[in-house]
């Protein structure tokens, strides 16, 4: 024999080695993605609580017949998380979108300093969430720092509640969250409109097209897959928004800032009723995959439209 | 239509030159060539008369006006890049409408132009194909279509064919050609490809190290190399160029060819053109020139190579010499053996041996 050879001899043999080779993968997946999975359907048609005595497999004592999911078809809390979560979704996101694609058209071009400032423009995505929360709690307070630049720009004393009104809550969580995620939205678009062809956009320059025409003609129908990768990330993260927004405002006053993440967090460590959380999750679950699975394939369509 | 003129032109790119002066007429209608090797300034040339970039110093004139300011898309000049920058997301037809589009026309009057030109091009089959998805061939028209549609007063080039295969570029060559008398535009052609410079142009002008070294027909240049950089850049292969020492005889003035070990006698035109008799020259002659001989009095030098290229045959000569031959494929030639052979005085040209310009041109040169 000359040596270990992991040649195999046969097609079944193969087959064999292949199945050993992959099986610590598959039991990390079976482990980390099927069990759960199954354990939390197995769950949420339950009652089961962790304070109902009993261990979560014997969670069967507590069956309930599909209850949670009739419940959360009423639970007005959950639809005003959503309800909620999409508002903060629709203003945040495409804010970071154009303010991203603004700041990333000054970066395309040479300037002094363009690279401290760029430095500069990326650290808030750096900063840790619930740091930068608790930096915007401090900044909100009614005697904070925001209130007195309020103040000195108009000359009267400005004494916002921020935190603690309804909509000012939910606008200085937005602004939190807009702070802090322009830099990858930029990141993203910087990265895009550098992969513009230069020679084309110089062709349509000398072709008599304006920048504006340019900027429609060229630049957004070749960036077109880039916007909708970098909208799509953003999408699927600002809807789990939670950090910075549960140390701001714990999800309040009452519930104005209630997200689905905050809801979900406050029913699973306050209320305790884990069947029921296990059901809205699994509704969330099913809910975004069948959005995500058609936004997967309009943006499929989109690189097609655009290769 | 517009002549160019282009005066102390300067290109300054931080501490480095690209262009060092550059003065050049181009006629109306004119098909001038910019040719020279890479890095030379040529392209720079190109940019700075389309508006791309701006000159650190001169002015270039479209014929009495000034184009200093001008922003390029208001100069009136079409420009065909290497790669064609052809928009490869949108169709033949929004490609070649572009133009008149962003300069807002009229719809009826685009849809008219666009159909002109299609039919000109031969592209009317392909208006509706993706850009993206057509030959290097149909690219190019699109490309030349696209600027042509505004009906420029002056075409640019920039190396069209360096992205086609051989054979194809000998046909884009006669076309391009073509498509000039029938547009009869001033165009610049910027190339390091000599046979496209010199089959395609009216005029070639030579560059090197950001200096243009010579203005002339194709057979000007390729006759009368005002120095041994054009004189070894032009043709295929280049000037032969052997160093001498004048010696004063008894029959003439003689060149003493070191690498060469022999004395040819100078023809009486060149000697009386040499002034300095003491300092070193270039003795320079073309391959194609190049006649088999026998006498004793020939120059000789062993072949070290030939090289068949079809018609003809080109053979190396002298070890290190980077000296060669041209002949045709009938002519007997033996690696090992040697080769004499003899010039007619005609086809012998003398440079200066250390600034390299050519002896009799001096004052034609700068």
């Amino acid at each position: 024999m000359s040596g270990a050879s992991l040649q195999p001899d046969s097609a079944k043999q193969a087959a064999s080695l292949g199945f050993k080779l992959t099986l610590p993968a598959q039991l990390l997946v079976l482990f980390i993605a099927v069990f759960p999975t199954l354990m939390q359907i197995y769950i949420s048609l339950t009652d089961w609580s962790p304070l109902s005595g009993a261990n979560w497999w014997m969670a069967y004592g507590f069956w309930n017949n599909f209850a949670n999911y009739f419940d959360l078809l009423q639970d007005g809390r959950f639809w005003g998380a959503l309800r909620r979560t999409g508002l903060v979704m629709l203003v945040c996101v495409p804010a970071e979108f154009l303010l991203g694609l603004a700041l990333a058209t000054l970066f395309v071009d040479e300037f002094r300093g363009k690279k401290i400032f760029y430095s500069i423009l990326l650290m808030p995505m750096m900063v840790v969430p619930a740091v930068a929360g608790y930096m915007f709690y401090m900044l909100f307070q009614s005697t904070g720092p925001i209130n007195h630049i309020l103040s000195t720009l108009t000359g009267s004393t400005v004494s916002i509640a921020w935190l603690s009104d309804t909509t000012y809550a939910m606008i200085a969580v937005m602004i939190a969250d807009i702070w802090q995620w322009t830099p990858l939205m930029f990141l993203i678009l910087l990265a895009g409109l550098a992969g513009v062809p230069e020679d084309q956009i110089k062709a349509a320059t000398l072709l008599g097209a304006s920048a504006r025409q340019r900027f429609i003609t060229i630049v957004i129908p070749r960036m077109k897959t880039i916007m909708i990768i970098a909208l799509s990330i953003r999408l699927i993260e600002n809807f789990k928004i939670f950090d910075t927004l549960y140390i701001m405002t714990g999800g309040g006053p009452g519930t104005a800032t209630e997200t689905i993440s905050v809801y979900f967090y406050k029913v699973t460590t306050q209320d305790l009723i884990w069947g029921y959380v296990a059901a809205l999750a699994l509704f969330i679950l099913v809910v975004l995959s069948v959005v995500a699975v058609y936004a997967m394939k309009r943006l499929a369509l989109a690189i097609e439209v655009a290769a | 239509m517009s002549a160019i003129h282009l005066r102390n032109l300067v290109k300054r790119f931080g501490a480095f030159t690209a262009l060092k002066t550059m003065d050049l007429d181009i006629a109306d209608g004119e098909f001038m060539a910019i040719l020279g090797p890479s890095g030379c300034g040529k392209s720079t040339t190109m940019n700075m008369i389309a508006g791309l970039e701006e000159p650190s110093s001169g002015s270039i004139h479209f014929s009495d006006r000034d184009m200093a300011g001008v922003p390029m898309g208001k100069r009136n000049v079409g420009f065909v890049f290497q790669n064609y920058a052809i928009f490869t997301h949108m169709t033949v037809r929004q490609n070649l409408a572009y133009g008149p589009t962003m300069q807002r026309a009229q719809t009826a009057e685009v849809n008219k132009k666009v159909a002109e030109m299609a039919d000109f091009l031969q592209l009317t089959e392909l208006l509706d194909r993706k850009a993206d998805k057509l030959s290097v061939n149909i690219l190019q028209r699109v490309a030349i279509g696209r600027s042509a549609i505004l009906k420029p007063a002056i075409f640019l080039l920039d190396e069209p064919l360096s992205n086609v295969d051989a054979a194809f570029r000998a046909v884009m060559r006669t076309e391009l050609k073509q498509l000039q008398r029938q547009f009869k535009q001033t165009m610049v052609y910027v190339t390091h490809d000599q046979l496209e410079a010199m089959t395609m142009a009216d005029r070639i002008a030579v560059m090197d190290h950001g200096v243009l070294q010579q203005v002339g027909t194709p057979l000007e240049v390729y006759n009368n190399p005002v120095n041994t950089f054009v004189a070894t850049f032009i043709g295929s292969p280049g000037m032969n160029l052997v160093k001498g020492t004048p010696t004063e005889t008894k029959q003439g003035l003689r060149i003493n060819l070191g690498a060469i070990g022999k004395s040819p006698i100078l023809p009486p035109a060149l000697a009386s053109n040499l002034k300095s008799r003491n300092s070193e020259v270039w003795y320079g002659f073309r391959p194609e020139n190049i006649t088999v001989g026998t006498k004793a009095d020939d120059l000789s030098l062993p072949i070290t190579f030939t090289e068949r290229i079809g018609a003809r045959t080109i053979v190396h000569l002298g070890e290190g010499l980077s000296m060669k031959a041209v002949f045709d494929n009938e002519t007997p030639v033996t690696v090992g053996k040697t080769l004499n052979f003899t010039l007619k005085p005609e086809h012998v040209l003398l440079f200066d041996g250390t600034s390299g310009v050519r002896i009799g041109m001096e004052a034609a040169h700068g």
